[in-house]
Parts: structure tokens; C-alpha cells; sequence
């Protein structure tokens, strides 16, 4: 892949959206019986399978975050990372709506305080940014997928 | 070796599926996956009424539903009014006695969490849910 100025934008976010994930999955893995209740407090899922979750997103998140630095699966750990940020997003604003007071669990004990708007707005931010690297990644594969011109 | 979208995505997921088993076999024994509360903390009716007089009785209800009925004796004690209503919990308690939190049925999470901030901030020992909360309670005892 030739050197540019443009590419190098591209893997400086895919590297801070790797790590924001890597970050938040270990902390999660870290602890997770607290997060199989802040899942429970979406009171949306059955408790088994809160349970279930929580053991297994945070290394879903980590894997996902290590494939984007290392380019291994990168479309399909895109996919999946932002599968997640939707269905999350969904389910925080349907908690809201529902009246019920819930602690994020994003990044285990670090986020407990923030404030709805904090953790809305860094959701955004970030399923922006897949979106925008999910555009580029197949902008680059019809690039590289188009016949070369001849002259 | 090119793999589809849905390949690489199966593939992650598998790979996710490891390490996630091995936590849930290491923490199998601090997590129940029947009920948020481990069944040590837990206590039925029955196990509650043989502790007689040496049980005090924690409503974690809010405080329309407390005023409405509750547990003979039982002191209300919710997330709302903690810093107000926690004094006169602890004016009744002595070491040694147990505590049964209760809110209105097994899939309240009140009494839970209360039970949880008085061992926390508390730092009481010997503090149980009771199975089923106020339901069970009503059916034990009115029926």
C-alpha cells in the first residue's frame, strides 16, 4: 500500500477506535459480574443471558479492536464493532425513555458518572467514525478491485 | 487467503467465544446464572421466621407501598431517602443481628441494591434478600 497522507489519517483513527475498544473490553473483562448487572439494568434480556453477554462482548470488543490494528478481518471486525455501537445506542435511548436510571458499563467503574448526553455523544462520535472507516474499506476494495487503465 | 465479510465476522466471533467460556468456568463461582443475587445471600421466608427476634426486617420499597403494608416490625430503608432513613436503621441494629431486605417481588432490584450499599457502606455482614420479597412474604403469612 503506497505511502499517503490520507492512509495515514485512516490508521491513526483505525488505532484510536482500536484502542477505545481494547480499553473498554479489558476494563469490562475485568469485572465481569458487574457488568452482567449493568446489563440487567437495561431490563431488556433475561438475567442468564446478561449474564452470558458479559462474559463474552468485552473479548468480542478486544478481538474486534486488535483485528483493526493488525488489518486481520478488518471488514468483518468493522461489521461487528458496529453492529455493537448501534444496538447499544438503541438500547441506552430506550432505557432513557423508559424512565430507567442505568450506569452505562461502557468502560466498567471509569464511566459510572458520566452523564447521559457524556455517553451519547461519545457513542455518536464513535459510530461515526466506523461509519467512516467502513466507507473508506470499501471505497479501497472497488479501487483495488478495478482493472488497471491502459495506455 | 481472502475470506468474505461474514466469514471474518464468524471468525471473530468464535475466537471471542474462548477466552469468554474460560472466564465464565473461573468466575462460575461468583456469579449465579439463575438469579442476580448468589444464592448466599439469599434467604426464603421459612429461614427467615426461625431467626425470630434476632432478624430485622429492611422494606426497600418505596415509601407509598411501605405506608401501605409491610412486614410487622419491618423498617423502611430505600434508595430515595437513604441518607435520611439509614439513622434509624442503624439505632436498631446490633451485631449479631441478621438483615432481611425485601422490596416487592423476585424481579425487584431494590432490595438488592439496598442489601449491596449495607454491606458496602455499612459494612454489615450479615445481610440476605429475601426470595421472592413482598409476595412471598404475603403468601406465607396471609394465605
Amino acid at each position: 500500500m503506497r505511502f499517503s497522507l490520507g492512509n495515514f489519517i485512516w490508521r491513526i483513527i483505525d488505532f484510536i477506535i482500536a484502542a477505545i475498544f481494547i480499553y473498554a473490553g479489558v476494563l469490562k473483562a475485568l469485572d465481569p459480574v458487574q457488568l452482567a448487572h449493568d446489563i440487567d439494568h437495561y431490563k431488556i434480556l433475561p438475567w442468564a443471558v446478561g449474564v452470558g453477554l458479559a462474559f463474552y462482548l468485552p473479548w468480542l470488543e478486544i478481538f474486534c479492536g486488535l483485528a483493526l490494528i493488525f488489518r486481520l478481518f478488518y471488514r468483518g471486525a468493522l461489521s461487528i464493532l458496529t453492529a455493537l455501537v448501534v444496538v447499544f445506542l438503541v438500547a441506552t435511548i430506550a432505557a432513557k425513555v423508559r424512565g430507567l436510571d442505568i450506569t452505562c458499563g461502557c468502560f466498567g467503574h471509569a464511566s459510572q458518572n458520566w452523564s447521559f448526553p457524556t455517553h451519547l455523544a461519545l457513542d455518536l462520535a464513535i459510530l461515526v467514525a466506523l461509519a467512516a472507516l467502513c466507507y473508506c474499506s470499501v471505497a479501497r476494495a472497488r479501487a483495488n478491485a478495478s482493472p488497471m487503465p491502459t495506455s | 487467503m481472502k475470506f468474505s465479510l461474514p466469514c471474518q465476522a464468524l471468525i471473530l466471533a468464535g475466537l471471542s467465544l474462548l477466552p469468554g467460556v474460560g472466564q465464565a468456568i473461573y468466575f462460575r463461582d461468583k456469579i449465579s446464572w439463575q438469579s442476580p443475587i448468589p444464592p448466599s445471600e439469599m434467604v426464603s421466608v421459612d429461614q427467615a421466621r426461625e431467626w425470630g427476634d434476632n432478624t430485622i426486617w429492611i422494606d426497600a420499597r418505596p415509601d407509598d407501598q411501605f405506608a401501605r403494608d409491610h412486614v410487622p416490625g419491618a423498617i423502611l430503608l430505600n434508595e430515595d431517602r437513604w441518607n435520611e432513613l439509614l439513622p434509624q436503621f442503624l439505632a436498631v441494629w446490633s451485631p449479631g443481628k441478621k438483615i432481611v431486605v425485601y422490596c416487592s417481588a423476585q424481579s425487584c432490584d431494590l432490595a438488592r441494591e439496598v442489601a449491596e450499599r449495607l454491606r458496602k457502606e455499612a459494612q454489615l455482614t450479615d445481610v440476605f434478600v429475601l426470595e421472592g420479597g413482598w409476595e412471598a412474604w404475603v403468601k406465607k403469612n396471609r394465605s
